[in-house]
């Protein structure tokens, strides 16, 4: 296979051309997003410069504290762009987010590494912070789009809630319908993401083992196993997440606390 | 008569640092009643009623139930012993059996025996709702015959006493004068115990009634010999 071809930094000076046509655009059409693609653009280098040396200096240490210390950092930073996406305030679920993602997306990248591409130690970060990484990145999403929706839901649906309350029915049972509906909701890129796989897009990981100079072959069953351990965390800590928060919405005695906005 | 429901020096308010909306209010409800209470917009009469089924919890004080503490009674058995109707009837999507069925689908209502077809028209007859039919959408129907349906629906469940909060304030004269007659009737032939909130100046026209005003925090009811 071809050794990977440096970019050096001229080229990657190039790159910035596309940046400069996203401003053009943003400007021309009066967008107001100039200031957010800037900020946008210093982010992406300074927080990948930042994360290269980072990486490079992790994989040397081979240290496993070491990595489990930075999986919990890369866990509290998704918490709080969670934090960001979901305009809460009467309810609190930071602190069962953290641990229902701290533990369920653990369990997984420890299955993937150790169990499913057999990497000795478990912990040998160069498997074990990607294969996190890749992880915690979808499952953020999932898990921003259904604690938003459960929230909403609850609130637009107090009515209804309430009737089903007042004719016996437990909590659950009053809003089973915005719980399913909120867990559906944060799953379905996710699985929409395993029908357009190699027929509409490369993913990301498949693209960057490929320039580096992988085998298709090779690259691809590593996908699979991407795209499967994305569904089953997706779905795991959507699960427990929302049947967490969804419990917090109710008081001791089963009644709605979130009051119309 | 048995006492039903006793409030126990009641106080409530909706945020903590906030002043209550009322304290210090008791009052007792004997089985087969039917109480009115009246009093101006944003009294606490609906809040009232919210207290009593535990929509919303009291700062201090205590409801009792048949003698039983009601935070100590499993919420879907206390709501469906007593059950508030709230103002604006909710129906979901679906058939008229969907709606009046619904509560025979939660754990609590699986325990009776759901109503059959028969059973169901015959009841619909008898709240007004002549000419209805079971499949057609809830939906569909006018507010007038959503609150009927609301308050069939409550019935079904066997409940010993309905709180209704503002029953008729959205609906036409004669919407509303079926709406009241029915509420009499299942007091009176059935036993059922009613505890209605309204700005109306409606008076029911059942021997045990009593009539409450709510004003200014406090809660004044015309003593039994008064009626």
């Amino acid at each position: 296979m071809n050794q990977i071809i440096e970019i050096s930094i001229p080229q990657l000076l190039l790159a910035l051309l596309f940046i400069l046509i996203a401003q053009a655009t943003s400007l021309v059409y009066k967008l107001g997003l100039n200031r957010d693609i800037t900020v946008g653009t210093i982010r992406t280098v300074s927080q990948l410069f930042l994360m290269g040396y980072a990486l490079t200096f992790i994989f040397g240490a081979q240290n496993p504290w070491l990595t489990l210390g930075i999986f919990v950092i890369m866990v509290f930073s998704a918490v709080f762009i969670v934090r960001g996406r979901v305009k809460e305030k009467q309810i609190s679920y930071e602190i069962p987010t953290f641990l229902t993602m701290l533990s369920s997306y653990f369990l997984t990248a420890l299955f993937v590494s150790w169990l499913v591409i057999g990497v000795e130690p478990w912990w040998e970060p160069r498997y074990f912070i990607p294969t996190a990484g890749m992880v915690i990145g979808n499952s953020m999403s999932a898990l921003a789009i259904s604690i938003e929706r459960l929230f909403s839901q609850m609130r637009q649906q107090r009515d209804v809630v309430e009737m089903k309350l007042c004719l016996g029915a437990n909590y659950k049972e009053a809003s089973r319908d915005i719980f399913t509906g909120a867990v559906k909701a944060g799953m379905i890129p996710s699985i929409n993401a395993m029908m357009g796989v190699g027929l509409v897009f490369i993913p990301g990981m498949m693209s960057g083992q490929i320039l580096a100079g992988a085998d298709p072959l090779i690259a691809i069953r590593y996908q699979i196993v991407v795209m499967f351990m994305l569904v089953g965390s997706t779905a795991m800590s959507t699960i427990i997440v929302t049947l967490i928060i969804r419990r917090r919405c109710f008081g001791e005695s089963e009644e709605l606390l979130l009051t119309p906005q | 008569m048995t006492k039903l429901l006793e409030l126990r020096d009641l106080s409530f308010g909706y945020d903590k640092g906030s002043p209550p909306l009322f304290e210090h209010l008791s009052l007792d409800v004997s089985t087969g009643e039917f109480i009115v209470i009246r009093g101006p917009s944003g009294s606490g009469k609906s809040t009232l009623l919210r207290l009593i089924c535990r929509l919303n919890t009291p700062r201090t004080g205590a409801i009792l139930f048949k003698g039983r503490n009601t935070a100590e009674i499993p919420p879907p058995e206390l709501r469906s012993k007593v059950t508030y109707v709230p103002q604006i009837p909710q129906m979901t999507e679906g058939t008229i059996r969907d709606n009046l069925l619904l509560p025979f689908s939660f754990v609590r209502g699986r325990q009776r025996t759901a109503p059959d077809d028969v059973t169901l028209e015959r009841m619909l007859e008898a709240f007004y709702l002549l000419g209805v039919g079971l499949d057609q959408s809830a939906m569909k129907l006018s507010v007038g015959q959503k609150q009927r349906l609301s308050i069939m629906r409550a019935i079904l469940i066997g409940p010993d006493m309905l709180l209704l909060d503002e029953p008729t304030s959205a609906l036409d004269a004669e919407s509303a004068s079926m709406v009241f007659s029915i509420v009499e009737r299942l007091n009176s032939e059935e036993d059922k115990t009613v505890l209605t909130v309204t700005h109306s100046d409606y008076q029911p026209a059942v021997p045990q009634a009593r009539s409450c005003i709510f004003r200014n925090g406090t809660l004044e009811c015309a003593h039994e010999s008064d009626h």
